[in-house]
């Protein structure tokens, strides 16, 4: 049974794009056959997250055209061959592709695969609308801000209202020091607001930067960064594994800070 | 207190976006709000009733709670009613269908089904202009609801055709005169309560002619507007509007109750800035000065010796 998972935010910027690059990243390392389906249909950029621009042939918009097949137009990743890549065109916009053409793409591509997921693009309009069409599930990406929270909320909302019934959560660069100094939404504080099971937790990391503009997801890293054990992490529970969540106050947890919360009650 | 149609189009398109709507009503509030909010919070602590923060002048907007789709219970059938009047029209026109959907949608996923599978359906479409799109839209939501469109009742030409040719059977009623658009007559009963067992996330708005009774959190960024009373067995974060119709006796109770804002009646009040820390049922009415809030068990005390007077007066009379 292939799985199809949509990942989506409601908010730009919190990190849609580099989840999925390393969430299929993740999940292709565990022999699992993914692709991965850019639904941002003009503002594309999944491909260059995984280093993959260049070898782009065919987009979705030929494969519905009639001009290829959606297993042709599939860009196979050279590190690891079970992840694909559907990239999107991007001399269109979203109103290029209806939600019904999503699902017989993504149709298309379940019978050879085990995992599909869809980077959806930011807001609650069409691109939205024809990213969750397929899904049976949805990995709603938020960062501990406000903002993206009660945008989040909007989008689980949605999701509901759209027969999206398995909705899992994962809160993106969270810094444990802030979070400590009470300066920063807790886990425990998004979870309160939106009470959906929590996926996994990832914590700010520069490397992510570096790993983005080079065009390899964190984790294919020698020597894995927090971050990218804790895509890891998420990738093993999607699988079904019982992974706990990494303490991320270990590496901050000084005399000092422990001090500091005594005092403070 | 029926406005013109242009204006109560402006009032409800704003309440559609709960943000913007609590922007327009905070911005003409006097300087002087801040002061009162202090003394609130002192209050809080050791008063057990504390009077909410001082309304605004700003009266509040009044919302049409018949302008969502809802089920009503007819005996043998239930009745689906589509919101009416030229208002909902426009409202509910070119890009309010996909909304009105949603929020019917919302509303059906969150409530407990008082039907058995496979229940008839009767869609009372009344002036509302529908195409078989829009039908088979309806289908399909209410089939994965377990219920049966079988009928269809309308006043306008073109949806019965459209109905017609879906196959379904059709009562064409004469048109309403839409020009004398009677406002709902008072002292008319409100609708069965609506009971949701859901968390009412960020932009849903429910509204309803009747009390809303919801069983889990609501987020803030959403909206309840109810022509009877607003029970919240959860957080309640959102903006909450009772006795919408005008009927200030009404009362908005949550267990916990921290609202962007308060509306009772034509009341609005907001709540005080900063933590409260207080995490005791609630209960908001409409006291001598504007919207007050006591704490759950007060109230009833209170309440029901009120009650209790009044219910011993005839007997002293006789």
């Amino acid at each position: 049974m292939t799985r199809i998972i949509v990942m989506t935010s409601g908010k730009g910027g919190v990190g849609k794009s580099t989840c999925t690059a390393n969430l299929g990243m993740a999940l292709a390392q565990r022999k699992q056959r993914v692709a991965v389906v850019d639904a941002d249909f003009g503002l594309r950029n999944l491909d260059l997250l995984l280093g993959l621009e260049n070898r782009i042939v065919y987009t979705a918009l030929d494969v519905l055209a009639g001009d290829c097949t959606v297993e042709k137009a599939l860009v196979k990743d050279k590190r690891q061959p079970t992840l694909g890549l559907l990239a999107a065109a991007q001399n269109r916009n979203k109103e290029a592709i209806t939600p019904e053409q999503m699902k017989q793409l993504v149709a298309g591509l379940a019978p050879s695969h085990d995992f599909i997921l869809i980077d959806c693009p930011a807001g609650i309009e069409m691109g939205f609308q024809n990213a969750i069409a397929p899904a049976k599930e949805a990995i709603v990406v938020t960062t501990p801000e406000i903002s993206a929270v009660r945008d989040a909320d909007r989008v689980i909302g949605l999701l509901e209202a759209n027969d999206v019934k398995f909705t899992k959560l994962l809160i993106n660069r969270i810094k444990p020091k802030m979070v400590q100094e009470d300066q920063m939404m807790s886990v425990r504080d998004v979870l309160d607001i939106l009470a959906v099971p929590l996926l996994g937790v990832v914590p700010d990391d520069e490397r992510v930067i570096v790993s983005s503009n080079r065009g390899e997801p964190l984790v294919l890293d020698k020597e894995l960064s927090l971050a990218g054990v804790a895509f890891n992490n998420v990738a093993r529970r999607l699988l079904g594994e019982e992974v706990p969540l990494i303490d991320l106050n270990a590496t901050h947890d000084d005399l000092f800070s422990r001090l500091r919360r005594f005092f403070r009650g | 207190m029926v406005p013109d149609d242009s204006a109560s189009l402006a009032i409800t398109e704003a309440a559609a976006d709960p943000d913007m709507l609590s922007v327009d009503v905070s911005t003409p509030a006097p300087s002087d709000m801040p002061e009162a909010t202090a003394q609130t919070h002192s209050d809080v602590s050791n008063a057990p009733e504390v009077a909410a923060d001082a309304a605004p002048p700003v009266p509040a907007p009044p919302i049409d709670p018949r302008t969502q789709l809802r089920l009503r219970n007819d005996g043998e059938h239930l009745v689906l009613l589509m919101p009416n009047g030229p208002q909902a029209e426009a409202e509910g026109g070119a890009l309010g269908w996909g909304e009105l959907l949603q929020h019917f949608k919302q509303r059906l996923n969150g409530s407990e089904p008082f039907w058995q599978p496979n229940t008839v359906v009767h869609l009372a479409a009344r002036d509302r202009l529908l195409d078989a799109r829009q039908l088979q839209a309806l289908e399909e939501i209410l089939t994965a609801a377990q219920l049966t469109l079988k009928r269809v009742a309308t006043s306008r030409r073109q949806t019965a055709m459209a109905a017609v040719a879906a196959g379904y059977s059709v009562d064409q009623l004469a048109a309403e005169d839409t020009l004398v658009q009677s406002p709902p007559a008072p002292g008319k009963p409100l609708a069965e309560p609506l009971y949701l067992q859901t968390t009412v996330r960020s932009g849903v708005e429910i509204r309803h002619p009747g009390t809303i009774v919801v069983l889990g959190d609501v987020n803030p960024g959403s909206s309840l507007v109810a022509e009877g009373d607003i029970l919240v067995w959860g957080r309640l974060r959102g903006m909450a509007h009772a006795g919408s119709g005008g009927d200030r006796s009404r009362c908005i109770m949550a267990l916990q109750m921290h609202p962007t804002q308060l509306r009772l009646a034509d009341l609005v009040a907001r709540a005080p800035d900063g933590p409260t820390g207080d995490y005791l049922p609630e209960v908001a009415y409409v006291g001598n000065n504007g919207i007050r809030i006591a704490q759950a068990q007060a109230f009833a005390q209170q309440h029901f010796n009120a009650t209790l007077e009044r219910g011993a007066q005839p007997t002293d009379a006789f």
